[in-house]
């Protein structure tokens, strides 16, 4: 493993801000913390760059402890949220700071930075001061000035979130094209989940100081271990539900007076009469008029609420004296609905949390 | 703590930050403390001779802290709330006596109010005597209130005007926003500017020493057991009965100050305007505040005059013989030594002090706290406390070899370095500490990051301890008293040498060219900061 995060702790008086977490991030991959604010991503972050001081657990990078390597001697170049830009200097000289620390030669240290500041867009824009850059061009030289120095392993902390949407959308889609072309190990923060779905080979999600589940944006996002995890990445339905019995690859669950067959998830112990949670997403249902035809589980209800979000329709459902979350796509497309409705939705899109 | 260990450079540079602050700041003022020893002690306060002048300090301290403080409101009020005319010129005459040597205030009461003053004397044709208690008061009310003009303007304009706008818009008056909204908002402000002006008032040696006649309060008493007695342990009893009442008023004041930080929680100044004031009001602050101004003219008009006059106010023929003799033979040293002693002490005070600041601001090891507690206690030690400290800890005969110039340096260095320490300190805390990360984060030490992007950005913050510092050392005369040889006098001693040998002409003359140093060096930053003046106090 490239970056290997073994059950550090960090604490702030008497709480634990970060509590035995662990986790190997292999050379090459886009790895994220994803949190909600207080939950110690930022903490571990700051640990793995050498800022603050871990209470315990080890930190290796490239097979090397670094413990007891200050934070210069890391090779850890860490992008800030604030771009943290030199204010006193332009930006050739923010680019050309670490080599100049480092004692690269003259030449040497013009043509990387030259190349780094083309290769994130800003060529020839090396003699501008900070302060006559927009948002979207400081955030590119913070990140050209860590990129320049070819840390072991690049960290970013909330890199985007000063941003507005439409430059955040579009210098993502930026930053894991580079992240590929560098084949660089970037570790990145953010508590924004879009951000961590459509960046990242591998998400760690955390909250309270502990790491709740890691793995693909896939798995997190369609198979979450948690409520709390489900809820955090995405709108969701969490309903309550009880295990009739369990087969070999499905579970039969309940809930109100409806009974459904749905996949067995992997790694969770599930016993008949055991309270789940049953978690769909919005985008997952479709929804038609009262009287439609069903494909897989249907539910009757009406409406309660709606809400025009452009692509799509949110409707708020009324089933049973629960409030159901239905997205429907391209809401031009059809006519909005009112009314009594039928929720459809197949069993395989529900996943079980063995969490009550 | 871990994180110094691996920085051996980072963490030697901190254990001589606090070795020279234990040599030079703790260590002479234990020395005072601890110089009479409990048997001392005991004798003094059965023997009751400091009865009398702790009773005077704190009358004085009493009347003339109310009387400057009254002032200083008006005038501050005025400043920031009114709509007069003429701000400019209030602003500017309120500056000029925080650049002048307090003292000289009591010369200008002489020429003015004594025996042969041309107020009393020319005027009314009085030869009143104006030394003791009364005489102290006048001379301090109208040294000091610029200070609390100061301080309670800094105040008064931390309150947020959004705040006082959405009182009026709430439909209150305003004389009711200013009782409701801004006077609670700046209560700690108030109380803090209140102590800070009682401390200056009741550690001003030079006035008493002047003006004071038989009425002796703890300064004056400590230096006459000196330099009149050799009574040294009494004189450190005295001078530390004086250091416990300016360490409890500086003790108070900083707890209102930690209570202030609710009034600044806009963060940034708003650039709002504050609600208008009735005209009636802005003409009755203008005809306050010109009066006052007037009186500070006169004040300084006095001494510029006697300066160029032959014998003022005898013989008003215009001379510059003062002048000549200011700048000639032992006058000139003395003078040349003010520009060099308080030049070099500025300059190492300021940096010194901006590193200090850094270490303590962003440092995370033990025991910060002590050292931020030291970096700014000698803003509660007198000025004439820490000569004497100096004159204990440093006048060895192993130490003969130190130059006394040194010496003076030295102690006008560490007196002043809570100034640049604020300084530095406020200066950090506009600069966050991603900054600094940064340039670690890229392969940068501590120190080099420090060097490279911290130090840059804190010019503005290393000026002004600069200039404060400059101006501090060449008006202060508690300090030096005890330190200065014939060969390393300065102005403030010579001005004070030259009132007691009642030579007005070169008294005055001297006090002209000293203020114009601080002038000059005011000027100078002005024109390098462009930017408000962020003047910190000066004090004798």
């Amino acid at each position: 493993m490239h970056l290997r995060v073994s059950h550090i702790t960090k604490r702030f008086g008497s709480a634990a801000a970060v509590d035995d977490v662990s986790f190997d991030v292999p050379k090459g991959s886009f790895a994220t913390l994803l949190g909600p604010s207080g939950c110690g991503k930022t903490t571990t972050l700051r640990m793995i760059a050498g800022f603050y001081e871990p209470d315990a657990g080890d930190i290796e990078i490239g097979g090397r402890r670094v413990n007891d390597l200050p934070a210069h001697r890391r090779g850890t170049a860490m992008v800030f949220q604030d771009y943290a830009l030199f204010p006193h200097m332009t930006v050739y000289d923010n680019v050309a700071y670490g080599l100049r620390v480092a004692g690269r030669p003259r030449p040497e240290r013009d043509k990387r930075v030259n190349d780094t500041l083309t290769f994130v867009g800003l060529g020839g824009m090396g003699g501008r001061w900070p302060n006559q850059l927009s948002g979207g061009q400081q955030q590119r030289v913070a990140v050209a000035r860590a990129l320049v120095i070819e840390p072991q392993v690049l960290l970013l902390d909330e890199p985007l979130s000063n941003l507005d949407a439409k430059l955040r959308e579009q210098l993502r889609v930026e930053l894991r094209i580079l992240q590929r072309r560098l084949g660089m190990t970037f570790v990145y923060v953010t508590h924004d989940q879009d951000e961590a779905l459509s960046l990242s080979d591998w998400i760690a999600v955390m909250n309270a100081g502990k790491v709740e589940q890691a793995g693909t944006p896939w798995e997190i996002y369609y198979h979450p271990r948690t409520a709390f995890l489900a809820d955090f990445v995405g709108a969701v339905n969490l309903v309550p539900a009880r295990v009739e019995s369990v087969g070999d690859g499905s579970v039969t669950v309940s809930f109100g007076p409806h009974r459904a067959s749905v996949r067995r998830p992997v790694d969770v112990s599930l016993s008949t009469g055991q309270e789940v949670r049953l978690c769909m997403r919005p985008e997952s249902f479709t929804i038609a008029p009262a009287g439609a035809s069903a494909n897989g589980l249907a539910l009757s209800g009406t409406i309660a609420r709606r809400a025009f979000l452009g692509d799509t329709m949110r409707y708020w459902v009324k089933v049973d004296d629960r409030e159901w979350i239905v997205d429907q796509p391209d809401p031009g497309a059809t006519e909005t609905l009112d009314g009594a409705v039928l929720l459809s939705l197949r069993p395989e899109r529900v996943h079980v949390i063995a969490e009550s | 703590m871990r994180s110094l260990r691996r920085e051996p450079a980072l963490l030697l540079a901190l254990l001589a930050v606090i070795a020279l602050v234990l040599v030079f700041i703790v260590y002479p003022q234990v020395q005072v403390v601890v110089a009479p020893g409990s048997g001392g002690y005991a004798s003094f306060l059965e023997g009751g001779t400091w009865v009398t002048p702790f009773v005077h300090s704190l009358e004085v301290m009493a009347l003339s802290t109310t009387s400057a403080v009254l002032l200083g409101f008006v005038y501050a009020y005025a400043m920031v709330y009114s709509d007069m005319r003429w701000k400019p010129f209030f602003r500017l005459i309120g500056i000029l006596p925080l650049l002048s040597p307090p003292f000289v205030v009591a010369a200008s009461y002489i020429l003015l109010f004594g025996p042969r003053g041309i107020i009393t004397y020319g005027v009314f044709g009085q030869t009143p005597i104006i030394f003791g208690l009364l005489g102290i008061w006048g001379v301090q009310t109208i040294a000091f209130f610029p200070f609390a003009y100061q301080l309670i303007a800094d105040a008064l304009s931390r309150s947020d005007a959004r705040m006082e706008q959405a009182a009026r818009n709430l439909g209150a008056g305003p004389w009711r926003v200013f009782r409701t909204v801004t006077l609670p908002l700046s209560r700690p402000g108030l109380g803090a500017a209140i102590l800070t002006t009682a401390i200056y008032i009741v550690e001003d040696f030079g006035n008493p020493q002047l003006i004071g006649g038989q009425f002796t309060v703890l300064p004056t008493q400590a230096y006459n057991l000196i330099s009149g007695f050799g009574e040294f342990t009494s004189a450190a009893a005295v001078s530390t009965l004086l250091l416990l009442i300016a360490l409890a008023l500086y003790l108070a004041k900083i707890r209102l100050d930690g209570g202030r930080s609710f009034v600044t929680i806009s963060g940034r100044a708003s650039s709002m305007p504050r609600p208008p004031v009735p005209a009636v009001l802005s003409w009755a602050c203008f005809s306050g505040s010109l009066v006052l101004a007037g009186v500070i003219l006169m004040v300084y008009g006095t001494l510029l005059v006697s300066a160029l006059t032959v014998l003022f106010p005898i013989n008003l023929a215009p001379t510059a013989r003062h002048f000549t003799f200011v700048v000639t033979g032992s006058n000139g040293d003395a003078l040349r030594n003010t520009l060099v002693f308080s030049s070099v002490a500025a300059l190492v005070s300021a940096i010194f002090a901006l590193f200090a600041g850094w270490l303590v601001q962003r440092g995370d090891w033990p025991g910060r706290r002590v050292l931020d507690f030291l970096l700014i206690l000698p803003a509660a030690i007198p000025g004439i406390f820490f000569g004497i400290g100096y004159l204990t800890a440093f006048n060895q005969p192993w130490l003969d070899w130190v130059d006394r110039g040194a010496l003076i340096i030295l102690s006008m260095v560490f007196w002043n370095i809570p100034v640049g320490y604020q300084a530095a300190v406020a200066g950090l805390r506009q600069i966050d500490r991603s900054i600094d990360e940064a340039a670690t984060s890229l392969g940068a030490s501590r120190l080099r990051g420090f060097w490279d992007v911290v130090r840059p950005l804190l010019g503005g913050s290393l000026r002004v301890g600069f200039v404060t510092t400059f101006v501090r050392a060449v008006t202060t005369l508690s300090v030096v008293i005890f330190l200065f040889t014939p060969a390393t006098t300065v102005a403030t001693i010579r001005i004070y040498q030259l009132v007691n040998d009642l030579n007005w002409g070169g008294a005055t003359a001297f006090t002209v060219a000293d203020i114009s140093m601080a002038i000059a060096a005011l000027v100078i930053f002005a024109a390098l900061a462009r930017g408000r003046l962020a003047l910190g106090m000066a004090r004798g």
